[in-house]
């Protein structure tokens, strides 16, 4: 009896199969918020899943002068390592699956090595689009991810814990967004940069190299990476709504918050025009100055937080 | 000891950036591009050939379908070369509804430009909203021609259907509504920080480079070159209805929106002027079937550019030659010129930049050597060449 | 109060609250306009045969059989797939015998069939349908005993 419980989050609650669908439904909400921002009609509801199944259908197309088993194996590493990452992240307000302290560390971590394995399946071939967006793809990864991880140390200095549970715990009694707004914001858009979400969307650039680092992937490795891609945002959403949003209790504050954060993220992907990047590797200098003043109004403050 | 390969980035001919088939390939270094070149080619169609089986009338529809955003100023050239030809010239009543025409297909190919500019940008938003707006135009004409591309609006001689009130009024609301939203879109093009960092500084062609390459139409204009064939050589009724030139001289990517931007606040005034003008008369007039010996010449300020058409006849009912020079075959090579020095995710927008339109262009089919081949000759020879 | 950045802002946010632009065909649909050129429609009553229509069509679309030249009898046979629905035709007929339908302009068919349409008086058609029956089946051979 004790190993059917862990088995069953694993695979199917929280984690899991869960995780996937709830990854597939958010997709699907953000595709349809920014067709309504757009003023025009969206996907219906079954899409993304559509999508999935469709890919996972077709025949998998593995190019000459690649490594074979780099190329089907890395999506298959992107996937494993969000699954992973949600069994830390208080998903529906439960629990986590697991809970150790210094998960937090953990947790960012095997959402990087996501975007890595991206960058080195474009880096695997010798198809000029690929390269260039795996080139990309971690430009974005030195100028996203750092600023992310950093963000969310804000409400664990102040909760003075590294574990996620006990984070959550605590951001349950104070609404961290309104003493630490900077922190908020470069959260997100550090969110945005690592899923590649536009504006932030170079390395996937569709009219200038095709899909990026994905380009000559097709069938089941696209899908893959696709369903990593979702887990990633409902694990960042999640990371996020628990730290500063006042913490997830229940189901009910899960959806709701997540689904607040989800509406201003499409809101911010339908305002701007891409940015080059160049552009977009400026932002590890605006974000590192901005935390840094952040830290400097935490230790102020000391613990008078709301 | 070998050498580096150069890296090539090749964009097309299929590619999501274009929307027609055209090969260029881009030598990049990291993400700076050291070269360029262009190769078209690949929509060619023989329609130059293909008008010599059809009659004069034939030929009009034939020719009306080079192109989807340009058509009336296709068959618009065409008429007047051959009205011009047969010695005959339309009423001015119906030289104005094709001057009426042109201009409302002047708004929607530029509405039907911003989009694609901005979608080359990654602004997905613009594109969706002026797309929309573009609808209202669409309407307007289909209302007004039956259909909402190729109008077939001209015939030899005139003009087949009428402007009532009812038309009227339809295009001064939907022309009242474009013009606000106009000005929306120009102040978000200029205005916008993250749209103008993509567009200032980019594409740069300074005024005697734009000179030596040759360039016509809102590209030329945007580099200070103030030419336009309304004005130059006014042709339907645009003697009557006299045409602004606007100029810009920063010759970048963002002047090249501005003056296209601003040309749509220019046919909104025409077409109002136009409306409201409108001369009294026929709306045809008699033209024969066969048409005089004779060469002719014919030019129009199609939304990109100068559209020349030199038609020859030899006093039958089939033309003995047409041929087609479209604005876009000139501006190519400023993407040559321009592309290197700058990043490889400028290159859609240059793209965009020039407005290209690949399906209008490709006719020239270059013989080399002096020798005169025959059309059993000319198909063996394509044959060979792509076995 | 104009923003450097962001300049779609009013819009996106007005679009929330909005009901997208989105036409939902097949479920909703607007009414054509009075001149949209849809599929050609022919009256026999006063063609004379002149053929100027079916001469100056672009791509062959029309083709006029006489069944009887003196009784002004003709059977239009009208190839909508290959018709470019230019109007040159209602515009030089003389007689205001073709004008093209503004309601009749969603054509997409499954098959060649529905596209090659006869037009004429009844018994007219029939003849020629008869005849075209007639060249495909084969005679059947005569019985010998």
């Amino acid at each position: 009896m004790d190993i059917l419980q862990p088995i069953i989050a694993l695979f199917f609650f929280p984690a899991g199969l869960f995780v996937l669908g709830n990854g597939l439904a958010y997709m699907w909400v953000d595709r349809k918020l920014v067709a309504q921002y757009q003023n025009r009609i969206g996907p219906r509801w079954f899409q993304p899943l559509a999508d999935v199944m469709k890919l996972l259908s077709k025949e998998e197309i593995i190019p000459e002068n690649v490594d074979p088993r780099l190329f089907i194996g890395l999506p298959l590493l992107a996937l494993a390592c969000a699954l992973t990452a949600a069994l830390y992240a208080p998903l529906l307000g439960f629990q986590p699956v697991l809970s150790f302290e210094g998960d937090l560390i953990v947790t960012v971590y095997l959402l990087s090595v996501v975007t890595m394995s991206l960058a080195l399946a474009g880096s695997n071939t010798a198809d000029r689009f690929s390269l260039i967006g795996a080139v990309r793809t971690l430009t974005q990864l030195f100028s996203y991810e750092a600023p992310f991880l950093l963000a969310l140390l804000g409400p664990a200095i102040v909760a003075g814990s590294w574990q996620i549970s006990t984070i959550n715990a605590f951001a349950g009694n104070h609404w961290i967004v309104l003493t630490q707004p900077i922190g908020f914001v470069i959260a997100l858009i550090g969110l945005m940069g690592k899923l590649e979400l536009p504006p932030f969307d170079a390395p996937e650039a569709e009219t200038e190299i095709v899909k990026g680092a994905l380009t000559e992937y097709s069938g089941r490795g696209l899908a893959l990476f696709q369903l990593a891609k979702s887990v990633e945002l409902v694990v960042g959403l999640t990371l996020i709504a628990a730290f500063y949003f006042g913490g997830i209790a229940n189901p009910i504050t899960f959806f709701l918050k997540t689904l607040i954060l989800l509406l201003v993220l499409a809101g911010l992907q339908s305002l701007f025009a891409r940015f080059r990047i160049e552009q977009t590797a400026r932002w590890w200098r605006y974000a590192s100055l901005l935390l840094l003043v952040q830290w400097v109004i935490i230790a102020v403050l000391g613990g008078k937080t709301l | 000891m070998t050498t580096l390969e150069k890296f090539i980035v090749p964009i097309g001919p299929q590619h999501p950036a274009l929307k027609e088939p055209g090969h260029f390939e881009f030598t990049v270094d990291g993400e700076t591009v050291t070269a360029a070149t262009v190769r078209l080619g690949y929509v060619h169609r023989g329609i130059e050939k293909a008008t010599e089986n059809r009659n004069w009338t034939q030929n009009l529809y034939l020719l009306e379908r080079i192109c989807g955003i340009c058509s009336h100023t296709h068959a618009l050239c065409y008429s007047l070369g051959v009205e011009a030809l047969a010695e005959v010239t339309a009423p001015p009543r119906a030289q104005a509804i094709r001057s009426l025409v042109a201009e409302l297909e002047r708004v929607h190919s530029h509405l039907l430009w911003l989009g694609v500019a901005a979608h080359e940008a990654g602004f997905d938003t613009l594109f969706m909203y002026s797309w929309r707006d573009r609808e209202t135009i669409m309407d307007v004409l289909e209302g007004l021609t039956g259909n909402r591309v190729n109008y077939s609006a001209n015939v030899l001689g005139g003009v087949k259907f009428d402007v009532d009130d009812k038309q009227t009024d339809t295009i001064r609301r939907g022309i009242d509504y474009l013009e606000e939203r106009t000005h929306h879109y120009l102040s978000v093009v200029t205005t916008d920080n993250t749209f103008v960092q993509r567009t200032r500084g980019v594409g740069t062609l300074p005024r005697e480079q734009a000179e030596d390459i040759g360039v016509i139409g809102p590209m030329a204009r945007a580099s200070g070159i103030a030419r336009d064939v309304r004005v130059d050589a006014p042709y339907a009724a645009y003697a009557q209805f006299p045409v602004n030139v606007i100029v810009e001289t920063a010759g970048d990517l963002e002047a090249r929106f501005v003056v296209r931007l601003k040309e749509l606040f220019e046919s909104y005034r025409l077409i109002r002027e136009i409306l409201e003008k409108m001369p009294t008369g026929d709306l045809t007039v008699r033209m024969p079937r066969k048409v005089k010996e004779g060469e002719t010449i014919s030019r129009v300020e199609a939304p990109r550019g100068e559209a020349f058409y030199f038609i020859k006849s030899n006093g039958g009912e089939k033309p003995e030659r047409v041929k087609v020079r479209t604005p876009s075959l000139c501006n190519f090579t400023s993407v040559i010129a321009t592309a290197p020095g700058h990043q490889l995710a400028d290159m859609p927008m240059i793209l965009a930049g020039i407005d290209p339109c690949f399906s209008c262009n490709d006719r020239m089919v270059v013989l080399n050597g002096e020798s005169l081949m025959t059309w059993e000759q000319l198909r063996q020879y394509g044959i060979e060449y792509y076995k | 109060m104009k923003l450097p950045i962001a300049g779609m802002l009013r819009d996106v946010v007005e679009s929330l609250f909005k009901r997208p632009m989105t036409e939902k065909y097949p479920f909703e649909k607007h009414p054509a306009p009075e001149r949209l050129r849809g599929e050609l429609m022919w009256n026999p009553e006063k063609c004379t045969g002149c053929c100027l229509c079916s001469k100056d069509c672009p791509s062959n679309a029309i083709e006029l059989i006489t069944i009887d030249k003196k009784a002004k009898r003709f059977v239009m046979e009208y190839h909508a797939d290959r018709c470019t629905y230019c109007a040159q035709c209602v515009q030089n007929c003389r007689f205001d015998c073709l004008n093209m339908s503004n309601t009749q302009w969603e054509l997409a068919a499954l098959s060649r069939k529905p596209f090659t349409v006869y037009y004429g008086k009844d018994e007219d058609v029939q003849i020629i349908l008869d005849k075209q029956a007639g060249a495909k089946t084969p005679q059947p051979k005569p019985v010998t005993t």
